[in-house]
């Protein structure tokens, strides 16, 4: 196939494949007279940011972004601490029953939520978790822990072995040696895994949906996730929802494919 | 103190994942074999009632083929949608390439409940996009209902998720695409091979291990999927497009039967663990390879 046509081609899959974020955003700034007309238009003059007031005026959208920051960034802290210290056995240590360990985190990772729902929520709800902020946190924090662990498994393991032998033979101990040697380096893949963490517990719809019920607790995919059934005159305040909650992600993704080359070059130049 | 080290690491990892894997599993395996309401409480043992009232329930039957039909079926369209944009990405190199493989990946990047969303707009049968080109160009009549409609409801979700899932094939097989050899494609055109020919006696089958993984990962994960359904069509029109996960909730949360639930959620996880085993297995064969 010839080169122009390819470009033209891939063109035009782009715009396909962007055509429903496209759609989602042009309803975003449309007033609801404008968004149930037929035949839709795409632009009309009439276009404001008046459903992004409205959103959190009349839905309860201040609060679920107030959960899923809480929730989120919460999740991030924990699943990093649990994690990096897992890690860092996995990636310096010899003893009985890792093979074992590693294959446990693999196939945890394999582990469909429908799977768990119902003894979490049974569990969550005796402890008196249930609805609560703390208990999707502890979820979540389970849930991310075995794919923190694989990533940053990999930055450890990318550190050579030496510079800690020389921070030991220089009189540090071990825990000393992980402080203040390995994690200043390994930190642009701390980083980038903390991004993937967040976006994780952020994105999260299942145990969210399931695990709370007030306004105060949910979390805003829940909120999108719910009013998509309640709400669907007011489509254009949710796609104005569905953008705001986009940006995170975007964002992340854009900070972290960075992240990743500097953490390469960064293990390169060793 | 020296020895315990490792352990005492890892036992913060290790008290989390007991709470979502060992934990769950061991009392839903208990719930499965006894009366579970989500009001009334825990009532009697009930041997294998639990499992025997799901396998026997037309909701589930029907629920499984869907969730087979699913997850084979959106990711092969997402494997074939990912490698036709990958050999185009290869083909029509330009300086905008790295932007465009990052619009390209969007899809993946934004959250499942967003990707839904957006679908479930767009198809609306009054005010949709989708719909209003279709009834433009005389195609369909307007107003035509694809999420209401029991026959098109599962094959719009299916699309949905192979929509989401191809970014990720897309990257994995341009990796693949730039390890093959290029002194095998040299060779081809000294042969005078056409690129037709060069394509199936050289790319694909460089490709397949690449593709075996794509396709495991790719079923384990729509196998698992609930967002993408709940958010389009909660199961409907009448259970048209209900698949497992979506009918645990169903059964747990909506019927109140934690026991059925559970029982449902232990079939899930056999499957499951099959696949898994399947996909350990072609892991270990490649890294054999």
């Amino acid at each position: 196939m010839n080169r122009r046509l390819s470009i033209i081609l891939l063109a035009l899959v782009t715009l396909v494949v962007l055509l429903p974020f496209l759609w989602t955003v042009a309803t975003s700034f449309k007033p609801l007279r404008e968004v149930n007309r037929y035949p839709p238009v795409w632009i009309s003059p009439s276009m404001s940011l008046e459903p992004y007031r409205d959103m959190f005026f009349y839905l309860p959208f201040s609060r679920y972004t107030a959960s899923s920051l809480i929730v989120a960034t919460s999740a991030t802290v924990l699943t990093l601490g649990a994690g990096s210290m897992a890690a860092f056995a996995f990636a310096r240590f010899r003893f009985r029953g890792k093979r074992a360990l590693l294959l446990l985190f693999l196939l945890s990772q394999m582990l469909p939520g429908a799977s768990v729902i119902v003894p979490l929520f049974q569990l969550l709800r005796a402890a008196g978790l249930y609805d609560t902020h703390a208990g999707l946190i502890l979820v979540h924090t389970a849930v991310l822990l075995p794919f923190t662990i694989w990533l940053l498994h990999g930055f450890f393991t990318a550190i050579p072995v030496e510079v800690e032998d020389a921070a030991l033979i220089d009189g540090c101990s071990r825990l000393q040696a992980l402080r203040k040697v390995i994690l200043p380096l390994a930190l642009p893949g701390i980083g980038a895994t903390a991004l993937f963490a967040f976006l994780g517990s952020w994105n999260e719809f299942f145990f969210a949906l399931i695990l709370t019920t007030s306004d105060a607790t949910r979390t805003i995919p829940v909120g999108i996730g719910q009013f998509v059934g309640e709400f669907e005159d007011v489509w254009n305040q949710m796609a104005a929802a569905a953008v705001l909650f986009s940006i995170p992600p975007l964002l992340l993704f854009a900070a972290m494919r960075r992240t990743f080359v500097r953490g390469l070059a960064a293990g390169a130049l060793q | 103190m020296k020895r315990s080290l490792p352990y005492l690491l890892l036992a913060p990892a290790l008290l989390f994942t007991a709470f979502v894997l060992v934990y769950p599993l061991g009392q839903n395996l208990l719930n499965s074999f006894r009366a579970v309401h989500l009001v009334q409480g825990t009532g009697g043992w009930t041997g294998l009632d639990n499992y025997r009232h799901v396998f026997a329930d037309r909701e589930f039957t029907l629920a499984l083929r869907n969730t087979a039909g699913y997850a084979l079926g959106g990711t092969l369209l997402a494997l074939a949608g990912g490698l036709a944009v990958a050999l185009l990405l290869e083909r029509a190199t330009t300086r905008a390439t790295p932007l465009v493989t990052c619009l390209l990946s969007l899809p993946w990047v934004i959250s499942p409940v967003v990707a839904g969303f957006a679908w479930k707009w767009m198809l609306n049968d009054h005010f949709g996009i989708l719909n209003a080109w279709l009834a433009g160009a005389g195609i369909v009549n307007p107003g035509t209902s694809w999420l209401g409609n029991p026959h098109t409801a599962l094959l719009c979700a299916m699309v949905a998720r192979a929509w989401q899932f191809y970014p990720f094939a897309m990257v994995m097989f341009l990796a693949g695409l730039e390890s093959i050899p290029a002194e095998q494609y040299e060779a081809a055109s000294v042969d005078g091979a056409s690129a037709v020919r060069r394509f199936l006696a050289i790319t694909l089958p460089n490709l397949r291990p690449v593709s075996s993984v794509l396709l495991l990962l790719g079923v384990i994960w729509s196998f698992n999927d609930f967002t993408t359904v709940f958010v389009m069509t909660r199961g409907g029109p009448i259970d048209a497009s209900m698949v497992l996960p979506v009918l645990v909730r169903e059964f747990s949360f909506v019927h109140f039967d934690l026991g059925k639930g559970s029982a449902l959620s232990i079939v899930i996880f056999a499957a499951l663990v099959l696949l898994s085993a399947l996909y350990l297995r072609v892991l270990v064969g490649r890294e054999r390879a």
